[in-house]
């Protein structure tokens, strides 16, 4: 653990920052970001369209490098880690959910689900038998057969969500998991989301433009124009 | 590297018209590898034969073929006087070019003792000529016209008995060999004879006695004099060749598979830049990602060389079936041989594998951002 990091957090972020240059303008992300999240938690952070809450995710989750800042997971240091261990961070650590759910739409429910885990080089059946117990976990054992132009939005993406489990990360990132879903599908997909969180402990940090997360969120952020700050819950 | 096969494989399928295209267009190049690799092979085999001699051969002045040469036996008796420290045997032969049984061929009547001897035959299997209609047999033309020992070949209306199999040192030319006696009951002798053959000493020069042979006018008046590996020398010059020019086209064949793969694996990337992005989220490195590119380089160009091998097979089969090929009077034996499938295999996967590494470098400057909202 890195000095200056407090061992209670899982996720420990200070003064984050991102600048991009887009021709010769430059485009500031994200200002002075600070962010803890504790083992457990369902945190959710809330923010309009463009106030960079997809590009603190992808910081977050070692996608992306903040400009300034400091930033630890897990005891890493992300803004200091070579690429290859952020791809081994990225495997080992963290799940990810995606808003257009990103499955590979040449692969079945579970060969998508398994992907990780031929990324970590673990067998041929154990990964099926793996893969398999993470769909009946997400209420999908029946459809594993189904390609994703066979299955829903919702069922889409908890089939994203079964990936992003299927590692047992230490926490999951979720960017606007329910944005491109009705609204029963979306409060499926919450319900999954917490279900997850309080059976099996594991760790969620949701950007979304769902106020209803709000509702059975740990604890919220906001961010508006690249500044965060605290948001109620409850 | 089972689960990598079976997602590569499944990934090809989801793409099937497009992966049976690229199989079928690098098909196409392994056929002209293998095609080209395995002419260039019965060349060098045909080519192998040659052998330097000391013989000298005598012909007709104006005769281009030796089946047009018109030898009076009293040349050889003169060329004797005019050397006769340097001629150690001169005998005429019988030479006819023949369609036999589908195949063109030389047909030679010498003397039984001159073929091991001055013709230096070596028989490889059976034995040399014993009683009436026998004939021994080049053992190219015995397996082209799939002859054996025991066999019968009908010559002119008459069945002649194949008694041995010999390899030809004197020249690069596969030939029936028969004795006088047979040749001159075939044949008749109202052509006489057509080639004269003069067996030098070891220590003779053959080209100062070819010399001082054709500045003779009683011989250069009616004849020419030629060292017999002048004749087999052309001929191995073309062979040589064809050799060369096979072999560099058949690995050039064989390079285009890297632009193939190039080709497919850069469109591929191109096209799935968003699957790419993706995987490298979710935890495959850049050896991983290069392991499935290459995995599927492989597939492909395992499917391609089976297909290009297939084809190529049969094609061959059925041309030795119904009509050989030959070179000159030597039968080409083309076939697919374990070392150039091996070999040609191997240099397809390196070059395949050449075409993913050149393409799959910029992997490295991908930035795994998966866009969303």
């Amino acid at each position: 653990m890195p000095s200056g990091t407090d061992s209670r957090y899982l996720i420990e972020a200070v003064g984050l920052g991102k600048v991009y240059q887009r021709g010769n303008e430059k485009v500031v992300a994200l200002r002075n970001v600070s962010l803890s999240v504790e083992s457990g938690e369902f945190a959710v952070i809330i923010g309009p369209s463009g106030s960079g809450k997809s590009t603190l995710l992808h910081i977050l989750g070692g996608i992306d490098r903040p400009s300034t800042g400091e930033l630890h997971a897990t005891g890493v240091d992300l803004v200091a880690a070579s690429d290859a261990t952020l791809t081994r961070f990225r495997r080992d650590n963290i799940g990810f959910v995606f808003q257009f759910y990103n499955l590979l739409p040449s692969f079945n429910a579970l060969d998508n689900v398994i992907l990780p885990l031929l990324a970590k080089g673990m067998g041929w059946k154990a990964s099926r038998a793996r893969g398999e117990a993470i769909l009946e976990q997400v209420g999908l054992d029946h459809r594993q057969k189904h390609t994703p132009g066979q299955l829903s939005g919702g069922e889409q993406q908890r089939v994203a969500i079964a990936r992003a489990m299927v590692l047992e990360p230490c926490f999951i990132l979720a960017d606007e998991p329910t944005g491109d879903l009705d609204s029963a599908s979306a409060n499926s997909i919450i319900a999954l989301m917490i279900d997850l969180n309080k059976r099996l402990g594991v760790t969620f940090i949701v950007a979304t433009h769902n106020l209803n997360l709000l509702k059975v969120a740990s604890c919220a952020y906001e961010l508006v124009d690249g500044r965060l700050k605290a948001a109620p819950t409850g | 590297m089972l689960a990598l096969g079976y997602f590569t494989f499944k990934d090809l399928m989801h793409d099937r018209w497009r992966s049976l295209l690229t199989i079928i267009s690098l098909g196409v190049v392994v056929s002209g590898y293998l095609l080209l690799a395995s002419l260039s092979r019965a060349f060098l085999t045909v080519g192998k034969q040659s052998q330097i001699t000391n013989n000298l051969v005598i012909l007709s002045a104006d005769a281009i073929d030796p089946m047009e040469s018109s030898l009076d036996e009293e040349i050889l008796q003169t060329a004797r006087e005019i050397a006769p420290d340097q001629i150690q045997r001169a005998f005429p032969t019988l030479f006819r070019h023949m369609n036999i049984e589908g195949h063109i061929l030389q047909v030679r009547a010498v003397p039984l003792e001159e073929m091991p001897t001055s013709l230096g035959l070596i028989l490889l299997d059976g034995h040399w000529l014993s009683g009436s209609q026998q004939i021994v047999v080049d053992e190219e033309i015995a397996r082209a016209a799939a002859w054996k020992i025991g066999s019968t070949v009908n010559i002119y209306g008459l069945d002649f008995q194949v008694t041995g199999l010999v390899r030809a040192t004197e020249s690069n030319l596969g030939a029936i060999w028969m004795t006088y006696l047979e040749g001159q009951s075939l044949f008749g002798m109202q052509h006489g004879f057509q080639v004269g053959y003069l067996a030098l000493v070891p220590s003779a020069d053959p080209e100062s006695v070819r010399a001082l042979l054709q500045a003779n006018p009683s011989i250069s008046v009616r004849y020419t004099v030629y060292l017999e590996n002048s004749v087999s020398d052309a001929y191995n010059q073309v062979n040589h060749n064809l050799v060369t020019l096979s072999s560099v086209m058949a690995i050039v064949s064989l390079l285009a598979i890297t632009f193939g793969i190039y080709n497919s694996t850069g469109l591929s990337l191109t096209e799935r830049s968003y699957e790419i992005s993706l995987l490298r989220v979710i935890g495959f490195t850049q050896g991983k990602l290069r392991g499935i590119l290459f995995t599927r380089a492989l597939l492909l160009t395992m499917a391609a060389y089976s297909l290009g091998w297939v084809v190529v097979d049969i094609y061959y089969n059925y041309r030795n079936l119904h009509s050989p090929m030959g070179f000159s009077e030597a039968p080409l034996n083309i076939s697919l041989t374990p070392s150039t499938s091996l070999l040609g295999l191997g240099l397809a996967i390196a070059f395949a594998f050449l075409g993913v590494w050149l393409t799959s470098g910029h992997i490295t400057t991908l930035n795994p951002m998966v866009e969303s909202d």
